[in-house]
């Protein structure tokens, strides 16, 4: 079953281009990625779904109901977390978590304290004395006090320390055990990598790519480093599905894409003394996209 | 209701001081009244040298301000002039301050309707008001009677607080509406400002010149005069049904009007 489900989205602004054409699904259980550069229109589509603003054409249901003229029963069962995150400045953390809290109709008291202590936040707090990175951890407070069965994260981790990127991103997981989809907006392609099964890749308000994380590693090219004297240089070159060829301290290196067997049928008639074939990270498959179709 | 709740907490300091600021101005107010009388001039002979443009200007056409109703008629104009800044203000700031403090976000997408949240909002605004205007109330007819000299002016100070809670009324729709129909929450609440000193100026333009009297119908500060409503003790029911229908046609333009928008985050 999808959880969300986006068809045709187009959002613009005047003049200035929002999102064109947005179509992608997310599964119940999974999490997904949904990557790309500021402004490519990751949160022009998150707020959409969210019904902050409103599609030019195009729908999007979330649980199966319209995005717009079910919001506030969809909102029962999503936690958000914005990119910017911006609260009542004179109010106290625990006062401000507890005004979220009552707009659920459960009791969150118990949660809020058992998070508070996990992410180590003092709830005690004025929301206007508080770091821009305790400020987050009150955006992920609110978003997940009241057990959401969706969870949207919009550049989640700016501005928290990598201790508690760790933390939280251990949280995700254990939501998403739970039974939790969490749809994860990101440009640090590392953090997405490490989280999501699937990832839709935006560029200038389109989607260019949905796929698998290891589809998209699969289908993409690997780093190859061979560790083995110059004589094999030209070989190597004549292969075909070889790319950026480079020889350093006495390793070659290259991008290949392709049959692996070549590769490998090539190799061993070489004496080699060492070898690497690397998955490229996702940030070099994000690149590849962005330079080859910029 | 946990809006409501919020926002009579986010406003009673604001409340507060506003409560203040009219005891001031009510109790400062009837205590130069006094000292009118007591300087033993013939003050009425000197009012009735000045133009009577600026008399309107000044707020008492027609009223008698040696005596102490006339004198609270001619105060009525300046302590309307004061709540309805005070509901404008509110009602466009209760509405774009969500905007404005970059809280929307927040509020917004938490399970309740754009709709519901207004109510909230509305409520504790509509609160805010009628609290103000018992204030003023309840000073105007402790403080009135030290000086009225037997004259009764419960009655008079009734009808005009009544007259002035349905312009209160008027301006805060007014300055929600504003908030809710216009896409710059930063800049709602001097719209709204604007717009009521607009109409304020407006009354005192038509006051001057009587040419232009069928204006009168565009500002609420022409539709509820002291001097009428003393002199008639009854409000023109032609005036009651216009701010009527203004309040209710900016109560329906606020939610229409956020119900469709985005929000600018």
């Amino acid at each position: 079953m999808n959880v969300i489900e986006i068809r045709n989205l187009t959002k613009s602004y005047g003049k200035a281009r929002g999102i064109i054409d947005v179509s992608f699904d997310v599964a119940e259980g999974e999490i997904f990625g949904f990557i790309g550069p500021n402004g490519a229109g990751k949160s022009t589509t998150i707020r959409t779904l969210l019904n902050l603003i409103h599609a030019t054409s195009g729908s999007a249901t979330v649980f199966g109901k319209d995005c717009r003229t079910h919001a506030p029963e969809i909102a029962r069962e999503v936690g958000y977390l914005p990119s910017e995150v911006s609260y009542y400045d004179r109010m106290k953390v625990l006062d401000l978590l507890k005004y979220s809290a009552s707009f659920y109709g459960k009791d969150c008291t118990k949660r809020i304290h058992e998070l508070a202590a996990y992410m180590d936040l003092d709830l005690k707090r004025r929301i206007d004395d508080l770091s821009f990175g305790n400020k987050k951890k009150v955006g992920i407070l609110q978003g997940l006090i009241h057990e959401p069965k969706l969870i949207i994260l919009d550049e989640p981790t700016s501005g928290l320390d990598p201790l508690m990127q760790q933390r939280f991103f251990e949280l995700l997981r254990q939501e998403n055990a739970k039974g939790a989809t969490i749809l994860l907006s990101s440009h640090v392609l590392d953090e997405v990598q490490r989280l999501c099964g699937r990832v839709a890749i935006i560029k200038e308000g389109r989607i260019i790519r949905i796929e698998s994380m290891s589809d998209l590693a699969r289908d993409h090219y690997k780093k190859v480093g061979v560790e083995v004297g110059p004589e094999a240089d030209a070989a190597f070159a004549a292969l075909e599905g070889v790319t950026n060829l480079e020889r350093k301290d006495g390793v070659v290196s290259f991008y290949y894409k392709g049959d692996i067997n070549a590769v490998v049928a090539h190799l061993a008639g070489l004496r080699i003394r060492n070898l690497w074939v690397e998955e490229p990270t996702l940030e070099e498959i994000f690149l590849h996209y962005y330079q080859k179709e910029g | 209701m946990n809006v409501f709740l919020r926002e009579l907490r986010a406003n009673w300091k604001a409340l507060f001081w506003w409560s203040f600021g009219m005891v001031l101005m009510i109790y400062a107010g009837m205590a130069k009244y006094t000292a009118y009388v007591d300087s033993g001039q013939d003050i009425t002979a000197m009012m009735n040298q000045i133009p009577s443009t600026l008399r309107a200007a000044l707020g008492f056409g027609d009223l008698d301000v040696m005596k102490a109703s006339g004198f609270y008629g001619m105060l009525y104009l300046y302590v309307l002039l004061m709540v309805t800044i005070h509901a404008a203000l509110l009602g466009a700031t209760i509405v774009a301050k969500e905007e404005r403090d970059r809280t929307s976000e927040f509020l917004m997408t938490r399970p309740a309707s754009r709709a519901r949240i207004l109510t909230g909002k509305l409520l504790a605004a509509a609160v805010n008001v009628v609290v103000l205007n018992l204030v003023c109330l309840g000073l105007s007819v402790a403080v009135v009677a030290q000086y009225a000299h037997g004259e009764d002016l419960t009655s008079d100070i009734l009808l005009l607080m009544g007259a002035m809670l349905l312009v209160q009324f008027v301006f805060l729709f007014l300055g929600s509406a504003i908030a809710a129909v216009w896409k710059r929450p930063k800049a709602a609440a001097s719209a709204a400002t604007t717009v009521m000193l607009t109409t304020y100026v407006l009354s005192i333009v038509v006051d001057v010149n009587k040419n232009l009297d069928f204006l009168r119908y565009l500002t609420p500060f022409k539709w509820f005069q002291a001097a009428p409503i003393m002199r008639d003790q009854a409000y023109q029911p032609v005036y009651v049904a216009l701010a009527a229908v203004v309040a209710v046609a900016c109560i329906v333009a606020t939610y229409v009007g956020y119900g469709k928008r985005d929000l600018y985050i």
